[in-house]
């Protein structure tokens, strides 16, 4: 399958998805005139490569320094599809990057965590604004 | 040669905008290019000013999504309604400074049509606690997205969310036979 790759953009994140090498990575800024659009690709492109997914074990990287009301509607979803994919056998780790300061991006962070529970979640506070 | 009246009229806006410690302002067309370059603008001065970053966050957040309502909703617009990118669209935005907060605050038209479904969505966030509003914020970014939110439901919710104080909206007549009304906010960050 093949990889899924967008460049950063101001208001819109570098997508990188090694399918691969089973790591996907999200890092940037999230706040794209239409979310539902951006990340429409992003997320049926996922759904397939899970969808083929048996037992494998599948790292995803998400370092955003901040985004929209409407991306965070549209990460919800793609946070469900990973949790599908764990509950029906894989292993899958999230890695979510967030400002030591960003209340916001923590809390978000523990809903996530208290939604989906099959994936593991690994919290990384960092501390370069 | 200058122009006396000119000057004069300028000197004016000049003093109101210094006098309201105004520190952002904008009105014009909104694209998503414009919100980009605005979004650096405004970041710029709060990081200058020295501000804390959770309010310079809570204050970006809020002033992103009052901009990008503009984009979504102002009924003055130069593009086609059903066109769902690269949109065009007449507002304003003010930052300012009032007793040592920040005062955001943004306007647009809106189709008369739209006031009493926009008053039904903002009343009721001015009468709850931070822990309703954050109670409401995870109730709706859990279920599915209204019809006719091209964002989630959750802007006003994320602006509720982040203001020190309850959410500030009007609406005033534009002209009698406009089928619009100007349409105000205001969030105290």
């Amino acid at each position: 399958m093949q990889n899924l790759l967008f460049a950063a953009t101001p208001t819109s994140p570098e997508v990188n998805f090694d399918f691969e090498r089973h790591t996907l990575s999200l890092r940037g800024e999230s706040y794209p005139e239409n979310a539902a659009m951006f990340y429409g690709e992003v997320i049926a492109r996922l759904r397939e490569y899970l969808g083929a997914c048996t037992s494998a074990s599948v790292t995803v990287n998400v370092a955003l320094t901040y985004f929209n009301s409407s991306s965070t509607k549209m990460l919800f979803s793609m946070f469900d599809a990973l949790n599908e994919a764990a509950q029906n056998g894989n292993r899958i780790v999230l890695n979510w990057f967030h400002d030591v300061d960003d209340e916001t991006m923590l809390e978000f962070g523990q809903e996530l965590h208290a939604d989906f529970d099959a994936f593991e979640f690994v919290s990384h506070a960092t501390t370069n604004g | 040669m200058t122009n006396a009246a000119t000057d004069v009229d300028y000197q004016a806006f000049f003093d109101i905008a210094r006098k309201h410690k105004v520190i952002f302002y904008y009105v014009g067309y909104f694209s998503q290019n414009i919100i980009a370059a605005m979004s650096d603008a405004v970041r710029l001065q709060l990081t200058a000013s020295g501000i804390d970053g959770v309010k310079r966050r809570k204050l970006f957040s809020s002033f992103v999504e009052m901009a990008q309502n503009i984009i979504h909703y102002s009924s003055d617009s130069l593009t086609a309604e059903s066109q769902d990118n690269n949109q065009l669209r007449h507002g304003s935005v003010c930052i300012s400074l009032v007793d040592g907060q920040y005062r955001l605050m943004c306007s647009n038209p809106v189709d008369n049509s739209r006031v009493d479904h926009l008053r039904e969505t903002l009343e009721p966030l001015r009468h709850m606690t931070l822990e309703e509003i954050k109670h409401a914020y995870k109730e709706t970014l859990r279920a599915e997205t209204p019809e006719h939110s091209k964002g989630a439901g959750l802007g006003f919710l994320t602006m509720a969310r982040d203001a020190s104080a309850p959410l500030e909206y009007s609406f005033l007549p534009i002209g009698a036979d406009s089928g619009s009304a100007m349409f105000f906010l205001t969030a105290i960050i």
